[in-house]
């Protein structure tokens, strides 16, 4: 599904990614954690494309292609998918029209046609639920005046819609209260399945007793330097994340 | 041009040829054709016209227009009109008025509404309290030029407690003849007391000739009254626009503007509000979107001459290729106009590098209680935005129409009408396809 070998990324003159490898397969949900300034959001950012990051050597094969070749659309058309750490806000923006270009956009790449009104606003509806949210969201401006709890639902809402094959879901939890973040968890899982990846970034153990992953990966230093299952997870909520410099340093 | 400085705007001084109008017009006519000719142009030393050269208008040698368009038939209208927008509907051609490709329906009692050179032939006193009366003297340039051809426009006069449901819907059209012309309507609106109307002027052509309209509109507002008064100027982009509005309310009175700006090629626009009485309100929204080869310019004078009054001047901007745009808003408070509230915005959205906006908002207090506040911005589109988008498989052309659209949108939806709300979006939005948006 994704395999990312040997990456290497710079913000500015720094490198923050040095040599990170990681294999997806399908339907698997894999954790990322490490302490601040580990490179865990510069992960999700250059996967998804955002400008501001330099790749220097390395590759993400994703559906066959590489994605360091393709531009942020093209990646989404692939069926990759990032659930922001901090959704942007869009005033003016009316959010059904948004998920509308978005999904329309992504259903053309895959050769589908794209969806009329009233099939659009069904499945909509449907999707809506998943997530506990509210019809009138739909007629609002994408995020715009949203509090932090309901722009992390209409994350992972838009995920639901869009139904991507590879989900990163970007320090997800930062911000939620621990019943926002039960809903939020809940669409999650609701969408895993054989065919979708996910790759959950996170600082805290917290999330993954609500999405328990199959692997867990710790990256200090722009690297990943353990895995295991989830019980590496628990691991480092015991022990925090004081020791990985220490491991780091031997190594 | 200092030797004979109005050579370039003595064709359009010339007699209007409709013949008798009542001598109280006439002299106001010939009162205004000595004032402009013993003026100096407009010129970059004056405030006024610091960012704005008249110099291209004086170039095309623009005559008044003394020629009704007749040739029109209702069906030639089909181009222009919005889908759906349901209207009390008032067409001129070339600045006349045609009842024939007019549609204006039936009136409620106290309400009249009709073409200011019929209303005058069938009765020469009617507006002669009303013509002029919200224009100080001396009149700027161009309103004078208007006042010294004054022929015909549009009248709307609702009696005390009047309400007309349906928007009053002005469609001035502008056609291309031979000859470059000038067309100088002028329109008077009279609310009485607690009277209701939303009047919709829009600014069209067919085809894309070189025309000149120079419009004044004046408006007065009695207490209570209530207008919603949306503008769209969407003329020739070879076109040149220019429309004083002159407004005044009363106390308690309601003003509720919207200024769309998205055609011709050189376009003034000035907006002066005055109150007269207390607790009202007045709201002045504008958007103007620009691109190669436009320039808008906008000026904003309101007067809070009197306590208690709010105002609240939102206006946005969406400059493209070599476009420019002028933003000058002034708000003067009296030293007695305690407990005003008046917020000023503008804020623009620079497409190319290339595009140019000089925005200047003044706020002059006089008063020492009152709650004033003025703000401009003029910055790029937020890459963050565009990447959330494209994030979401949407292409990077649509995104950024999106933004600005979204941008636009905050205006928009304050008009009245959802078809009109559609016909802007979509005409917004065509025109930011058309462009590079590099």
């Amino acid at each position: 599904m994704l395999s990312v070998k040997g990456l290497r990324a710079n913000v500015g003159d720094k490198e923050i990614l040095r040599g990170l490898d990681l294999e997806v397969g399908p339907g698997e949900v894999h954790a990322i954690m490490g302490p601040n300034g580990s490179g865990k959001s510069t992960f999700a950012h250059v996967l998804s494309g955002r400008a501001g990051y330099g790749v220097t050597a390395g590759s993400a094969i994703f559906e066959g292609r590489d994605l360091f070749d393709l531009e942020p659309e093209e990646r989404a058309r692939l069926g990759l998918f990032l659930a922001f750490q901090y959704p942007v806000e869009l005033p003016g923006v009316n959010n059904t029209y948004f998920l509308k270009a978005a999904l329309n956009s992504i259903r053309k790449a895959r050769g589908e046609s794209e969806l009329d009104a009233v099939s659009f606003l069904r499945l909509i509806k449907e999707r809506l639920k998943i997530l506990h949210l509210d019809d009138s969201l739909l007629k609002r401006a994408v995020n715009a005046g949203f509090s932090g709890g309901e722009k992390k639902r209409n994350e992972i809402f838009q995920m639901a819609l869009l139904e991507p094959r590879l989900a990163i879901l970007d320090e997800t939890d930062s911000g939620l209260d621990i019943d926002a973040l039960r809903v939020v968890a809940d669409g999650v899982n609701a969408l895993r399945g054989p065919e979708r990846s996910m790759i959950v970034v996170t600082h805290y153990q917290r999330l993954l007793d609500y999405i328990e992953p199959d692997y867990v990966h710790v990256l200090a230093k722009g690297r990943i330097i353990r895995s295991g299952g989830k019980e590496l997870a628990l691991e480092l909520e015991e022990k925090g994340y004081g020791w990985i410099d220490a491991e780091v340093e031997a190594a | 041009m200092n030797g004979d400085p109005q050579i370039g705007f003595e064709r359009w001084l010339a007699e209007p040829s409709a013949g008798a109008a009542p001598d109280w017009l006439e002299s106001f006519r010939s009162g205004a054709r000595e004032d402009v000719r013993a003026r100096l142009l407009p010129h970059s030393k004056e405030e006024a016209w610091r960012y704005t050269s008249v110099k291209s208008l004086l170039e095309q040698g623009f005559a008044q227009s003394d020629e009704t368009m007749t040739a029109l038939q209702p069906d030639d209208l089909e181009e222009i009109l919005v889908p759906g927008f349901e209207t009390h509907r008032l067409v001129l051609v070339n600045g006349r008025y045609v009842p024939e490709l007019s549609a204006p329906g039936d009136w409620p009692e106290g309400v009249r509404v009709g073409g200011l050179r019929a209303l005058l032939e069938s009765d020469p006193d009617a507006l002669r309290e009303r013509i002029n009366a919200t224009v100080d003297e001396p009149q700027p340039f161009f309103s004078a030029l208007n006042t010294a051809g004054l022929d015909d426009g549009l009248v709307v006069l609702l009696g005390p407690g009047a309400i007309v449901e349906r928007p009053i819907e002005l469609i001035h059209l502008s056609v291309g003849l031979d000859e470059p012309r000038v067309a100088q309507p002028r329109h008077i609106v009279r609310l009485d007391a607690a009277a209701q109307a939303t009047l919709v002027e829009r600014y069209v052509s067919l085809g894309n000739s070189v025309y000149c309209t120079n419009s004044v509109v004046e408006v007065s507002l009695g207490r209570d009254a209530i207008l919603r008064h949306e503008r769209v100027q969407m003329e020739s982009p070879n076109a040149f626009h220019l429309t004083g509005l002159y407004l005044v309310q009363d106390e308690n009175s309601h003003y509720m503007g919207v200024n769309i700006g998205l055609g011709a090629r050189w376009a003034r626009t000035d907006l002066n509000a005055r109150f007269r009485g207390r607790h009202a309100e007045c709201v002045l929204r504008g958007l103007y979107l620009a691109g190669d080869g436009q320039l808008l310019d906008y000026h904003l004078d309101v007067d809070h001459a009197v306590p208690d009054c709010r105002s609240q001047e939102n206006f946005k901007g969406i400059l493209h290729g070599k476009g420019r745009a002028v933003f000058d808003g002034r708000v003067l408070v009296a030293k007695d106009a305690q407990k005003t509230d008046a917020a000023m915005s503008n804020r623009n959205l620079m497409l190319s590098e290339q595009a140019e906006v000089d925005t200047k908002p003044r706020l002059e207090i006089k008063a020492d209680d009152v709650k004033c506040s003025h703000g401009t911005t003029v910055g790029q589109i937020d890459p963050e935005m565009l990447f959330y988008l494209r994030s979401r498989g949407i292409s990077e052309p649509l995104a950024r129409r999106m933004v600005c659209l979204g941008f636009a949108g905050e205006i928009i939806e304050t008009l009245g009408s959802e078809a009109l709300r559609e016909h802007i979006s979509e005409q917004v939005g065509r025109r930011l396809e058309a462009t590079s948006l590099s």
